[in-house]
């Protein structure tokens, strides 16, 4: 077994029209045992920033300390707010300067720059970063989210069709994915607001 | 099995040459004559059974009068190479004199001896200098350092043994040198799969700043 | 609070994880690898200048992780390098020797000459003995004309007229080998490696998508992505877009973000700096 799939756990997101959108489910499991179902993955860097970081849960929480440690750090060194570019190469390094001992995360990220662009990367355990125009996935039902998102997914999305989509993308795919989905939550990040959602999944 | 990885098929399949180590499965050759020293070699690098380079130049220059011959791991020989040649180029700006053939053979069998067990490295160095002449070094594996009329190394030379032994001649001309050098090579790639490509001969002589080369290809071979 | 800004400081890699990834690896728990980039990447000399090339594709394990990925990474105004082997590896050796070569350049006021790069390379590679996985290929021009390096994962280097490398170098190596002849023009240079790296693409598993190419000339550098598009997506015919309301709520709430607007202004017009 991959250590990846030792708490189990997926993150995908999606380009949109004006929007960006990224989602995960809520599991947190040792195994096969289920702990918890309100895990959330996903965590504000900033109103128009998001990261997932699906993986090992204690990966998870300690890349996410270290990361709102080196953003704040910049924040009140430079007096402004980290460009998601910015943010993408820190996380980036930090996770490269592990090499040869790595967290065992794989970094999700959506944001809308400051021209209000869908912004999104996703990242390997080592911190290489992948920008394609579509969608990202990461996580342990990787693959079946790949499959979904490839037939779901299409240019120029509304902010509610982009919430379809991605939530359908990933509450299928969690269902074939035993270590993921008991709960997913879903976040449509537009130019002046940013939208919760709790999506009604499966529970087992 | 269930979880064929992609990675297991590759290496299955054995095409992750990719990370093997680069070697250089070789033929390499020196050998002193009246005037200075002939230095040779094939022209193979592989990696497990592909030929990552048929060109490659094994001779590879430390200071303009002292060359060297490099079997082995290539990214070891190399970095050796580098490390020795900065270490004469400072003697030299040092001493306003070119350096010793000795020294810098020195050198790298303190290298070579130091790292012995990180390293895969064996090298014949050879060259002239004012004080001795054309002269050739042995350092092998282990980090040894001898002086010897004639040398052979690298994977092709168990082949050419008696073909050195018997027909080296202590000062020779140097066209006859040459053509001892060429051919032993040439037979050492006939028979060695990890030797190929050319023969690539140098002369180091001493009287000018640029060695002299010289390439003979397999059409060649018999005529020598 | 000295030691945790005191941490910061630290540089080159840190091995703190080891022992606990070390523990998890012998209680069974397989440790993942990076994203490779099973590669096809390729370069050859012409008459005025170096021609480098490479497929698009990122893979992990089976999956295709990337269809359109950039592995023709940027090293300074005069060259460029193709990498192959671990995707992050790959990006971060050359990023890293990009910035030093960059303080080269600026430090010395000419251009770098491509063998300061090639040094760069294989010291840092030869230093890693093999762990950091970049296979690379550089090119460039400089003062003393072009150069082509083909640089190994253990640290070596070749320096030749035409090179493969990657899963799929065999492949694109054939073609080279069929069809290379010295003095090429540019134009019989690009579509050399195109069809190098279109050999690649079709023969090779772990090399896919398009195909790549930089020029690299004496005074210019032309970066074309994609070359050509050898496998276009098909056309949807059929639509399995969701309706609204499909989804199944729990509960949603939304946060209003008030915006600021940002106004850039300019001072001074950059031309004429006030040092009174």
């Amino acid at each position: 077994m991959s250590i990846l799939e030792y708490n189990g756990g997926a993150v995908v997101a999606m380009k949109g029209k004006n929007c960006v959108a990224i989602a995960s489910d809520k599991r947190f499991g040792i195994q096969a045992q289920t702990l918890s179902v309100n895990f959330e993955k996903v965590f504000e860097i900033s109103p128009h920033l998001y990261v997932g970081l699906p993986g090992l849960a204690t990966d998870t929480q300690t890349v996410y300390q270290r990361l709102k440690f080196r953003q704040n750090l910049y924040e009140l060194k430079e007096g402004r707010s980290m460009s998601p570019k910015a943010f993408c190469a820190m996380l980036a390094n930090m996770l490269y300067e592990k090499r040869f001992g790595p967290y065992f995360v794989e970094p999700v990220v959506a944001a809308l720059d400051k021209n209000n662009e869908p912004f999104i990367v996703a990242m390997d355990l080592l911190g290489c970063m992948t920008t394609p125009d579509d969608f990202v996935v990461n996580g342990t039902c990787s693959r079946q989210l790949y499959g979904m998102c490839e037939v779901l997914w299409e240019p120029n999305l509304e902010p509610d069709d982009l919430f379809e989509t991605i939530s359908q993308a990933l509450v299928n795919a969690c269902d074939r994915d035993a270590v993921s989905g008991w709960g997913a939550v879903v976040y449509i990040i537009e130019k002046d607001k940013v939208t919760i959602k709790h999506v009604k999944t499966r529970m087992d | 099995m269930a979880s064929n990885s992609f990675a297991n098929i590759m290496e299955l399949s054995g095409t992750d040459w990719l990370n093997a180590e680069l070697s250089t499965g070789t033929t390499i050759m020196a050998a002193e004559y009246d005037g200075g020293v002939v230095i040779g070699s094939d022209s193979r690098t592989t990696t497990g059974a592909y030929i990552a380079n048929r060109v490659t130049d094994k001779l590879t220059r430390v200071t303009d009068y002292i060359y060297c011959c490099r079997s082995g791991s290539a990214a070891d020989t190399q970095a050796i190479t580098d490390i020795v040649s900065y270490h004469l180029d400072f003697q030299k700006v040092e001493m306003n004199e070119e350096p010793l053939v000795e020294t810098a053979a020195k050198i790298f069998q303190e290298l070579i001896y130091n790292y012995r067990s990180s390293f895969t490295a064996s090298i014949i160095v050879a060259g002239w200098d004012r004080r001795k002449g054309g002269q050739v070094y042995c350092v092998p594996l282990g980090g040894m350092c001898v002086r010897e009329k004639v040398s052979i190394g690298g994977s092709g030379s168990s082949y050419i043994f008696g073909f050195v032994d018997s027909n080296y001649e202590e000062n020779m001309d140097k066209e006859k040198c040459i053509k001892f050098v060429a051919k032993a090579i040439s037979l050492a790639i006939d028979r060695d799969g990890s030797s190929g490509g050319v023969v690539r001969i140098g002369v180091i002589d001493g009287k000018s700043t640029q060695i002299e080369r010289r390439i003979i290809q397999e059409e060649q071979f018999k005529l020598l | 609070m000295l030691s945790t800004t005191k941490k910061l400081e630290n540089t080159g890699f840190s091995f703190d994880n080891c022992l606990r990834n070390r523990f998890l690896e012998k209680n069974g728990f397989i440790s993942p690898k990076g994203k490779k980039t099973g590669t096809t990447i390729a370069g050859v000399i012409f008459k005025d200048g170096v021609v480098l090339g490479s497929d698009t594709r990122a893979t992990d394990d089976t999956i295709v992780a990337d269809k359109n990925c950039e592995k023709i990474h940027y090293l300074n105004k005069n060259m460029y390098c193709c990498g192959a082997g671990t995707a992050a590896d790959t990006f971060q050796v050359t990023s890293m020797v990009s910035s030093n070569l960059e303080l080269h350049r600026l430090n010395s006021g000419r251009p770098v000459p491509v063998i300061v790069a090639c040094r760069m390379l294989k010291q840092m590679l030869f230093r890693y003995q093999g762990y950091v996985g970049a296979a690379l290929i550089l090119g460039g021009v400089d003062n003393t004309g072009s150069h082509l390096y083909c640089i190994y994962p253990h640290g070596s280097s070749d320096r030749l007229p035409y090179t493969t490398m990657g899963s799929g170098s065999l492949a694109a190596m054939a073609v080279f080998e069929s069809k290379w002849k010295p003095d090429l023009s540019e134009n019989e240079a690009k579509e050399l490696v195109k069809d190098a790296i279109a050999a690649g693409i079709f023969n090779d598993l772990g090399s896919g998508s398009n195909v790549d190419i930089c020029v690299i000339r004496k005074d210019s550098v032309e970066y074309i992505r994609p070359y050509e598009c050898l496998n276009e997506k098909g056309i949807k015919r059929g639509n399995y877009k969701y309706k609204k309301g499909s989804t199944a709520l729990l509960q949603s709430h939304t946060i209003a973000l008030h915006l600021e607007e940002e106004i850039i202004q300019t001072i001074n017009d950059g031309s004429s700096m006030d040092t009174s």
